[in-house]
């Protein structure tokens, strides 16, 4: 299938040609109007999207996996079917071809997914939870579609951790993503950790997150390595609602990697606050393309939106653009971004007191990256997340508990008091 | 006469065009405490900078010899690890970096270049804790990005904390007194003054000789449009203060 070619079809004739059900007439409606994605449409104006959709892909479709092992607190996905469960977690998960489209995503790739999804991974929290969700993508050279829906009863507060392992998967295109509907005075901290290499699947995940009335959702995602991939999301508030959306984006080679965004503040007194750090080396390009949107509806209304690049080579390039849409006047809003280089004053600061410049660098491209590593509130997952930077900027890790907590003085008072 | 450690012959150093060193002169003693006084703009800082090999300053002419060596083309970090440290007038803050990862990795840096063991978490914990104690900083300080949100004592403050934990051998100070209140510029000097051994040299530049109070000259440099115009003993003090710098011009 060349995806480009579905472009030019009717809703009907996109349904009969995708074999999908009835019920996702609204998917092949919105895709006709939208049509694929080219390098002029504005989401994907500065990722090589073309090749992609002109490939002629073979479709992978899997059977349903008749066994489903039971883990520690891994919800597995293998190639978009469920392979693993947590037992003792309080978490639902099912399959359905019957959800709440988003009418108003604006990528169109959001509907090609569900169009070619034979079904929706769906998971239900109705305690608090904290899991991991991993994604494994094992088939290479394939278009491979899913979607999972993740729903959040209200009150409930769950933290997922989203990975992702597709060795095996070299040339593969996935195309995923999540509607997550997070309920009223519910929490969402969803932490996404995805390095990928030269050569590596390609994924374009497409999300839309549904923010209840004074819900939160905290949303932090780590990307890093020389492969291409991109994460468009659009996020609803709902009054009250809040979303502090962190961007950590760490580029090399020849990747094309960043985030695509529109957040809508539908509800009054609803918050965003959206930041994005990016380092890019070689021939990297890092991509920041965010809209915060706020309705007539969403008075009182609080948004930042803030992007910060730092170039490591001449060749490196980020294409930054904050924008904001706004249709009322009480509101509190500010967005802006900076592309630079390492501050000069600050690296002889550190080599004048000995420190290599190799060494120097190292640290400052760290103090970058921290700001946004240290804003998660699980102490295991910030040492994962430094391990994980470090891992993907040097090869290595050798991150020491100095860098990243502060146990060390208990140690020193230990050995003092001995 | 006590050995030289630092000798400066016929510096001319520029930032961008402009010529701000013009044939400078300077031989700096072990274990002495030269001063280096002027009014703004004489060059007190670039001779720092020239000194510490900051990017800003390209040295056009002349030598910098420190322990015999020239070191007009070392790198900072290698100037720094022969023992120059320089206290910055407006240290730098790192947001991010912490304050004691930064001082450990310092440290053992230089404890590598000397050819001994690092020092572990503790060990190194154990004895930053000591002199913030005795430099009356908070102890979150440690804990702190480096000079982030720091007020000007406690910037200083952290600046001879560094210094007492590497251990130099030729201590430049910056306009240390800037911005101190009488308490900071008290245990600022007594650090300071703790690190004199008969060994150690001092360079304090200072517009003002309020410093020198605390910390005992034992040669007062006057620098005056890029070059010193005139040395001498502790007296000049009394003689600068009374008359001003341009009575020395005269003179």
């Amino acid at each position: 299938m060349r995806p480009m070619l579905l472009g030019e079809m009717t809703p009907e004739t996109l349904m009969e040609e995708l074999g999908t059900s009835p019920s996702k007439a609204l998917a092949a409606r919105r895709l006709a109007q939208l049509g694929m994605p080219t390098r002029k449409s504005e989401a994907y104006r500065y990722f090589d999207i073309e090749p992609l959709m002109a490939h002629d892909w073979e479709i992978l479709r899997n059977e349903a996996s008749a066994e489903i092992a039971e883990s520690e607190e891994q919800i597995v996905i293998t190639d978009g079917r469920v392979t693993a469960l947590p037992k003792g977690v309080e978490v639902q998960v099912g399959c359905s071809d019957a959800i709440d489209l988003d009418g108003n995503h604006f990528d169109p790739l959001y509907y090609l997914g569900h169009l070619l999804s034979p079904e929706v991974i769906s998971i239900r929290f109705k305690e608090d939870a904290k899991v991991t969700l991993v994604h494994r993508f094992t088939q290479p050279g394939k278009l491979l579609a899913y979607r999972t829906a993740i729903y959040l009863d209200a009150n409930t507060h769950v933290q997922i951790d989203e990975r992702f392992e597709g060795e095996q998967a070299c040339g593969a295109l996935i195309l995923s993503g999540s509607d997550v509907f997070i309920s009223r005075d519910a929490t969402l901290t969803l932490i996404k950790d995805e390095t990928l290499k030269e050569g590596d699947y390609v994924p374009i995940l497409s999300h839309r997150i549904k923010v209840d009335s004074q819900a939160l959702c905290r949303l932090h995602s780590f990307d890093f390595g020389a492969g291409s991939g991109l994460q468009l999301i659009r996020v609803q508030l709902h009054e009250h609602a809040r979303i502090d959306a962190d961007h950590l984006l760490y580029a090399t080679d020849h990747a094309r990697r960043g985030t695509v965004s529109q957040i809508v503040h539908i509800g009054q007194s609803s918050v965003s606050n959206q930041r994005a750090k990016n380092i890019l080396a070689e021939k990297a390009r890092g991509i920041f393309d965010a809209l915060i949107k706020v309705e007539h509806t969403g008075k009182y209304t609080k948004a930042h939106q803030n992007s910060k690049a730092i170039l490591l080579n001449d060749g490196a390039y980020m294409a930054s653009k904050p924008q904001l849409e706004i249709y009322i006047d009480d509101l509190e809003a500010s967005h802006g971004s900076t592309t630079g280089q390492l501050d000069e004053a600050q690296l002889f600061y550190l080599r004048s007191r000995g420190i290599a410049k190799e060494e120097a660098r190292k640290m400052l491209i760290l103090a970058f990256a921290n700001e946004l590593i240290d804003a998660l509130e699980d102490e295991r997952m910030r040492e994962r997340l430094h391990a994980s930077f470090e891992t993907a900027y040097w090869g290595v890790t050798n991150v020491t508990c100095m860098e990243t907590c502060h146990g060390c003085e208990d140690l020193a008072a230990g050995t003092a008091a001995k | 006469m006590s050995n030289v450690v630092m000798e400066i012959e016929n510096l001319h150093a520029r930032i961008g065009a402009k010529e701000i060193l013009k044939g400078l002169n300077l031989q700096l003693e072990e274990g002495k405490v030269h001063a280096i006084m002027g009014p703004n703009g004489a060059g007190k800082s670039t001779l720092s900078k020239a000194i510490t090999g900051h990017y800003d300053v390209e040295v056009t002419e002349g030598a910098i010899r420190y322990k015999g060596q020239e070191i007009v083309d070392w790198e900072p970090e290698d100037r720094a690890l022969e023992g120059i440290f320089l206290s910055f007038q407006n240290p730098v803050e790192i947001p991010g970096v912490n304050n004691a990862y930064f001082l450990r990795t310092a440290v053992n840096a230089k404890r590598k270049h000397q050819g001994l063991e690092e020092l572990n978490a503790a060990e190194f914990l154990r004895e930053m804790k000591a002199l913030v104690q005795e430099l009356g900083m908070k102890p979150e300080m440690i804990n702190r990005s480096l000079n982030e949100g720091f007020s000007g004592g406690e910037k200083k403050r952290n600046e001879i904390l560094q210094m007492m934990m590497l251990q130099p051998d030729l201590i430049i100070l910056d306009e240390i007194d800037s911005g101190l209140d009488i308490d900071a510029l008290r245990a600022v000097s007594e650090g300071i003054n703790k690190m004199k051994d008969g060994k150690r040299s001092f360079l304090v530049i200072t517009h003002y000789s309020r410093i020198l109070d605390y910390i005992e000259p034992d040669y007062i440099h006057v620098l005056k449009d890029g070059k010193i115009i005139k040395t001498a003993g502790p007296e000049l003090v009394a003689e600068l203060e009374e008359k001003g710098y341009g009575a020395i011009e005269e003179a």
